[in-house]
């Protein structure tokens, strides 16, 4: 499809006003704590669309689609278990309200309180490893749908997203979590009208009884991989998959440093809160909207005669769109995408330079740097992911699908650090020793998914599940086999 | 059991269209006011510094 001048129209008016929105917001950056938390100023609102917009990215798009494609409706249940989850947490404050009351600025903060300032500069590390090969392949994937929704060519993709993360950059480093907030409500409008319209005309275009009846079509011809509508069906993620998303929703939304920097960003802990309980069924569409374009194209394409040479399912749904969507509205689309890939990545790139800077360089410094030169470094530390995204998002291939890869690099710290936020708010026995069990404990499984994943199948749930249990094991039995100690403050 | 499931689906789906299109206007139109009061607190002159929050 090729873009008309109304669609590159949309696309720079609107890169045009976050980079100036974005820029606009430095001025009121006076140190690390307005750079990293906003000053602790964000309300309700804008800390429901930050949170949406960042845990909505284009990456995020294509894997809920290829979901879609791959096991139909099905594969929005890890939403529905998300939404569940989210509710539960914002309704109970489970975690984040003892989390945000603290006053940390990111959770190995609040490790060194509790355990000690070695379990703080380890947890930092596997929340920094875990994160970024998480975010590594955010890049590649945004490109891979720009290159099919509006035709790219091939050869332009690492220049187009170089480009994009170059403009990101620029207003992150700068503007650091102020900067992000307010570019992330521009976004949260765009992407929100963007997902809304492409939703429907994907309805209007494919009807949904011809919708539902091919998706039971190409399951019985198994064009398929899963049962369409039913998740626990031995065909699609079945119990066991299930089971390890709650526990792995649950770590998540209490753990993952991108969402909880938006608990200790707002003003209390009711506001926190309350932005999880107003946010929960947002997550339901996160999955199943894109997952609806994802299953629409595969019904498209099986009406085809199947997918054409050089697409798989990751890459079938902006094919999907680019050929299905009126000409002038395209723009709207890829403002919304870019929108949801902006948003992400400055949020990303933001949490893990703070965490970079307040929980793996700050502690080993022998004297306080002053507060000019601890915003340059952590603008530095900015710079740094950026290049390293560039670089890893170019050359690692992923081992499975996309949604296996995120859970599972994720996971190198969510099993561990879920262990310790839990045991240390709510365990007064558990100790330093018990902590560090669990750290590395808890990333044995994911990382030899990562390493091993493409010569031995080892199934992602049977890594995940591993990974929680062995750091619940380290965490207990290092406690209990160590002198208990009183409660740092 | 089929139809059930195509029915939840369906509803689910409804519901996150309606909640999507409500959410873009009710929270833009109140995190747009939240932003205002934001800066106009950050830009304060007499704000304490940060490490007082």
């Amino acid at each position: 499809m090729k873009l008309t001048l109304l669609d590159w129209s949309i696309i720079l008016v609107y890169l045009a006003g976050c980079l100036a929105a974005g820029l606009w917001m430095r001025r009121f950056v006076r140190g690390v704590q307005d750079f990293a938390v906003a000053g602790r100023e964000m309300d309700v609102n804008l800390g429901i669309a930050s949170l949406a917009a960042t845990e909505l990215g284009l990456v995020t798009i294509m894997y809920t689609a290829q979901l879609g494609y791959e096991k139909g409706f099905a594969g929005a249940a890890i939403g529905v278990i998300m939404w569940l989850v989210m509710w539960f947490v914002g309704r109970t404050g489970f975690v984040i309200g003892p989390l945000r009351a603290s006053g940390v600025m990111t959770i190995p903060e609040l490790f060194e309180r509790r355990f000690s300032p070695r379990v703080r500069w380890l947890a930092g590390l596997f929340v920094v490893l875990g994160g970024l090969l998480n975010m590594g392949i955010f890049l590649r994937l945004g490109g891979e749908f720009l290159v099919h929704a509006i035709g790219l060519p091939p050869g332009a993709l690492e220049w187009t997203m170089t480009a994009l993360l170059g403009l990101v950059l620029l207003y992150t480093a700068l503007g650091g979590m102020l900067s992000v907030l307010v570019t992330d409500y521009l976004q949260f409008l765009v992407m929100g009208v963007g997902i809304v319209v492409t939703s429907v005309l994907v309805l209007v275009q494919v009807g949904w009884t011809p919708l539902t009846a091919g998706l039971e079509a190409a399951w019985g011809a198994g064009q398929l991989k899963g049962h369409p509508y039913n998740p626990v069906h031995e065909s699609s993620f079945g119990w066991g998959y299930l089971l390890w998303q709650f526990v792995f929703q649950l770590a998540a939304v209490t753990t993952w440093q991108t969402q909880i920097s938006r608990v200790l960003s707002a003003r209390n802990a009711d506001t926190a809160q309350a932005m999880y309980r107003r946010t929960a069924f947002y997550f339901v569409g996160r999955f199943l909207l894109p997952g609806l374009w994802g299953a629409a194209a595969c019904v498209w394409f099986a009406a085809q005669g199947g997918l054409p040479e050089g697409l798989t399912s990751l890459t079938a749904m902006p094919h999907f769109l680019g050929v299905v969507l009126p000409a002038g509205l395209i723009g709207l689309v890829v403002a919304a995408m870019l929108a949801a890939e902006m948003s992400t990545d400055s949020g990303y790139m933001l949490t893990w330079a703070t965490v970079i800077y307040n929980d793996l360089v700050a502690p080993c410094l022998k004297r306080p740097i002053s507060p000019p030169a601890q915003l340059r470094l952590t603008r530095a530390l900015v710079v740094a992911i950026a290049v390293f995204l560039l670089f890893y998002g170019l050359w690692y291939e992923l081992p499975g699908n996309a949604w296996d890869y995120l859970a599972v690099t994720g996971n190198i710290y969510l099993a561990s650090v879920f262990t310790l936020l839990v045991a240390g708010l709510y365990w007064p026995r558990a100790n330093a020793t018990g902590a560090v069990a669990a750290l590395v404990l808890g990333a044995v499984g994911p990382i030899a998914f990562l390493v091993l994943g493409q010569r031995l199948a080892i199934a992602p749930e049977v890594a995940g599940a591993s990974s929680f249990t062995l750091a619940a094991l380290g965490m207990v039995a290092g406690s209990f086999l160590s002198p208990a100690r009183p409660l740092r403050q | 059991m089929t139809t059930v499931l195509v029915a939840v689906w369906g509803l689910l789906l409804a519901a996150s269209l309606a909640w999507y299109g409500f959410l873009v206007f009710h929270v833009g139109w109140k995190a747009g006011r939240e932003i205002r009061d934001l800066t106009a607190t950050l830009g304060a002159a007499d704000r304490p510094p940060p490490e007082r929050r």
